[in-house]
């Protein structure tokens, strides 16, 4: 088989590609890997390649070509795609039945991708990660072996969470091909209450956190506060209000309705982009950290504990990293070249053995992955 | 059911039976004795050190001991050697090195409620109960987390929250006694999960005693965590991959508004049909049951609950959220139901009455032990426009056994738990029960459904999970478990049928090695 054509015009590495079609072919690419003692890179739709260790690979397995919708029934909030699925074409169709599947990914992400990659929707703080909106997924392992775990139900204990293993693996084990997909209702309405940044932005947002019930998001900013509001029209109107009240008013506030969230991405510009996770309480020590590391710009996720913070290149990385790892947190890059994770991970040997055993010759992006050394 | 581990007693009770279902291996030792007293002496040396490692009276050996953990709240009888009440991470340490050191089993246990035979014990084990593991560690309102041991039971560390307006989102039916620990073995449900999600959501990290006695934190406190999600293998894992010794509980705000509303319908068709519909109008409501007509007549005359004990079903719907919002979805609920011709809508008119109405549904489980001496309580699930089809087709099938059953569960969820009433002294009738049990399962995952919701597989439905996997899907399961307990001494004969094996699964290059020697061969500080 030879799948094999020429690499994209955007991609930097001159890396062959290959893009199977179907799970059998997945599997023989795989089976050809083996052989050949080629290490891949299993690849979607390129948007959050940059999370994780360097890997030297000698090719690239594209699941683009995997982009079905298998099975959607509305009534049931469940929808089963190939893993190329691209994010925004799955928006849109779930749109048409008023629902979503709120990982807030770029249009040109594929779900396979986003969930490898376990990336952070803005609106976690309401939508919850990833890995609570995946119910079945269905993979080759790099041994080769076709497995599925999970199940078509919303609720389910039937066996180990290998969906979970798989949420965050960033292609280590296997090849996602596809997956059943948690969805919910898309929010009758909209609205981002948007203050301009003053003093004490953290003792504010924890104010408005304690002050207004169920709010989507709150994104803090050196430009300000986010709070994002989503649900029925008479809600929104009751958290704005007992927003502005947590304010001091309604001066300094402005509403932006059915805009998308947030206005305001001050990180994204950046050349490296780190995404810190601690304890909530913890965000401010974050952003002063970043602050000493010249920091170009930062985005803090409030109640959730996110940190997205831009850096004008990687020499800021190492002492940054320290400061967040003594706040019990950790800093991978998510964009920006030679990051890395920069974090040890625990149990060490049962990491070693799940490896083994899905990947037991070392073919999908061998130290992409937490590392021991 | 068919379980190849499980035998009948002939006086009707289960049994786990040691010729298939353990793992404590009789050798003679080097002396050449004969299994027996070489098997005495060791658990005579093992009861001795676990005495000298932990408190005075948290170890036993007598028989009175032995059977009263000999199961857990399911049917099947194990058999064990000895029980531990640790009190401290160092104590959970010990109880394992000690088996590690004599090779016997270990199975962990909570509050002993699991209804799937997680926590039936067989072979020499060493059963290791949390109970005594009862702290509150730390509270973090600021960080909405709390670090809890795992005996601490689900509802005393919401009364505690209260407050603080916070609580522990999953709420089983069993949350006046389960334990955190085993809620989070089970990956527990309950009636509000609907919204709220199942416990693995609620878990940031938790401190795990691998079998080998090594300490590990799996998860943060934060968002994320380095290395694979761990902590989401451990969540659900049914005590196979080590003892939780402490958990990180996400905490949720109260709802500062709620309505809860009883529909009562003439048809168990329309009840269904308006779950199906009310979520497809874009509502998802905190909880929503359903109770059928059997369980109606059972509860109403103990619990005086209100319900009507004529109708054919009825739903139990609770919104909570803002008022504005919840004025809003009790409105389309009511709608939806007026659309699948509902015979009369209540709603909750303070808390009180909220409160009896909630009463209802939780007693039901004392409610049925005054008309039936035993029952048995199933947990599948099904895609919600499947509920009806299923709730019929139950009901077709217990006739045909002449057999009870009453339903009452989370009909949001599509989580069916059919109760199937009998009296196990009357000739034939487990054996009818469990004929139709296998009917009903067999029938849930035939219309794409799922073995489990909350309960857990256990040694209850263990051999019935080739009915949903494949031969290397179950594989894969083994491996992520040999992953954490290479020796397969932590809870064995759970989960997993036994044909499920790890050991060819990796086997890419066709080598046939042992699977210790295999998973450990890669070199230490290579990348993973």
């Amino acid at each position: 088989m030879d799948l094999t054509r020429p690499e994209a015009q955007t991609a930097p590495a001159p890396l062959p590609l290959l893009a199977p079609r179907s799970v059998e072919e997945v599997a023989g690419v795989l089976a050809e890997a083996r052989g050949a003692g080629r290490r891949l890179l299993v690849v979607g739709g390129r948007t959050h390649l940059d999370k994780g260790n360097p890997s030297p690979v000698d090719a690239e397995l594209s699941v683009a070509a995997l982009d079905r919708l298998v099975e959607w029934n509305p009534a049931e909030m469940l929808a089963v795609v190939g893993a190329g699925m691209p994010c925004g074409r799955l928006d849109e169709l779930l749109a048409e039945h008023g629902q979503e599947w709120p990982v807030d990914a770029p249009a040109a992400a594929t779900v396979g991708g986003v969930i490898a990659a376990a990336a952070s929707s803005p609106r976690r703080l309401r939508v919850g990660p990833v890995r609570d909106l995946v119910l079945e997924v269905e993979l080759v392992s790099g041994a080769g072996r076709r497995i599925r775990a999970g199940g078509r139900t919303v609720k389910n204990v039937s066996g180990y969470d290998l969906c979970r293993l798989v949420t965050g693996s960033l292609g280590t084990l296997g090849v996602l091909t596809q997956v059943a997909l948690k969805l919910r209702p898309r929010p009758a309405a909209r609205r981002t209450v948007r203050a301009a940044s003053r003093n004490g932005l953290f003792a504010t947002a924890a104010t408005l956190l304690a002050a207004v019930p169920r709010p989507t998001a709150l994104l803090v900013t050196p430009i300000g506060i986010e709070l994002r509001l989503e649900g029925w029209p008479a809600d929104l109107e009751e958290q704005t209000a007992l927003a502005i009240q947590a304010l001091g008013g309604s001066g300094a506030v402005e509403l932006h309705d059915e805009e998308p969230f947030p206005l305001a991405r001050p990180w994204e510009a950046a050349p490296v982009v780190v995404e810190a996770a601690v304890a909530p309480s913890r965000l401010q020590a974050v952003v002063e950290a970043a602050a000493d590391a010249e920091m170009l710009g930062w985005g803090a996720l409030a109640g959730v504990g996110i940190c997205w913070v831009g850096l004008p290149d990687g020499g800021a990385l190492a002492t940054l990293r320290e400061r967040i790892q003594a706040l019990d947190g950790i800093a991978p890059v998510v964009r920006g070249p030679g990051g890395g994770l920069g974090a040890a991970a625990p149990a060490p040997a049962v990491h070693r053995r799940l490896k083994r055993a899905f990947d037991p010759d070392g073919i999908l992006a061998p130290g992409r992955f937490w590392g021991e050394s | 059911m068919a379980i190849a581990a499980v035998r009948r007693h002939h006086d009707g009770r289960l049994f786990v039976d040691e010729r298939n279902a353990v793992a404590t291996p009789h050798k003679r030792d080097q002396q050449g004795r004969g299994p027996e007293p070489a098997r005495l002496e060791r658990l005579e040396r093992a009861g001795a050190e676990l005495v000298a490692a932990l408190d005075r009276g948290d170890v036993s050996a007598d028989p009175l001991a032995l059977a009263l953990y000999r199961r857990d709240a399911s049917m099947i009888e194990g058999s064990l050697a000895l029980v531990a009440h640790p009190r401290s991470r160092e104590q959970v340490v010990a109880c394992l090195r000690v088996a590690a050191r004599h090779g016997l089993p270990v199975v962990p246990r909570g509050s002993g409620t699991g209804l799937s035979g997680g926590a039936t014990p067989s072979g020499d084990a060493l059963v290791v109960v949390t109970t005594k593991l009862n702290r509150v560690l730390e509270v973090r309102p600021e960080d909405r987390l709390a670090w809890v041991e795992p005996g601490v039971l689900n509802l005393d560390l919401s009364n505690q929250l209260r407050p603080l307006g916070l609580h522990f989102a999953p709420d089983p039916s069993s949350q006046q006694t389960s334990s955190i620990g085993g809620n989070v073995s089970t990956n527990a449900g309950g009636p509000h999960c609907l919204a709220y999600g199942v416990t693995s959501g609620h878990v940031l990290a938790v401190e795990v005693a691998l079998p080998d006695g090594e300490v590990v934190r799996l998860g943060a406190e934060g968002p994320e965590a380095p290395g694979l999600d761990l902590r989401g293998l451990v969540v659900g894992a049914e005590g196979t991959v080590g003892i939780v010794t402490a958990i990180c509980v996400r905490l949720t705000p109260l709802a500062p508004a709620v309505r809860t509303l009883l529909l009562d319908f003439e048809r168990v068709a329309d009840a269904a049909d308006t779950v199906a519909g009310i979520i497809a109008a874009g509502v998802i409501p905190a909880a929503l049951e359903l109770l059928d007509r059997r369980i109606l007549e059972v509860i109403e005359p103990y619990a005086h609950a209100g319900y009507p004990t004529d109708a054919a079903a009825v739903l139990l719907a609770e919104v909570d959220g803002l008022p504005g919002g919840v004025a809003h979805e009790a409105a389309l609920i009511e709608r939806v139901a007026r659309s699948h011709h509902v015979r009369s809508v209540v709603q909750a008119r303070d808390e009180q009455h909220r409160a009896r109405l909630w009463k209802g549904r939780k007693s039901a489980a004392g409610a049925v032990s005054l008309i039936a001496p035993h029952y048995y309580l199933h947990d599948t699930v099904v895609p919600r426009g499947k509920l009806t089809e299923l709730l019929l087709r139950i009901y077709e099938v217990v006739e045909r056994h002449q057999l009870i059953v009453v339903n009452v569960f989370h009909a949001g969820d599509g989580n069916l738990h059919p109760m199937l009433l009998f009296d196990r002294d009357q000739p034939g009738a487990f054996d009818r029960v469990l004929a139709a049990s296998e009917e009903i399962v067999t029938a849930c995952v035939e219309a794409g459904g799922v073995l489990s919701g909350e309960h857990g597989i256990g040694l209850e439905k263990r051999d019935l999970m080739p009915l949903l996997f494949g031969t290397d899907d179950l594989a894969a399961q083994d491996c992520t478990r040999a992953a954490f307990d290479p020796e397969r001494r932590m809870n064995p004969a759970k989960v997993l049928p036994s044909g499920a094996r790890c050991g060819d699964f990796a086997m890419a290059r066709g080598k046939d090695q042992d699977l210790a020697t295999m998973l450990e061969d890669l070199p230490e500080g290579s990348w993973i």
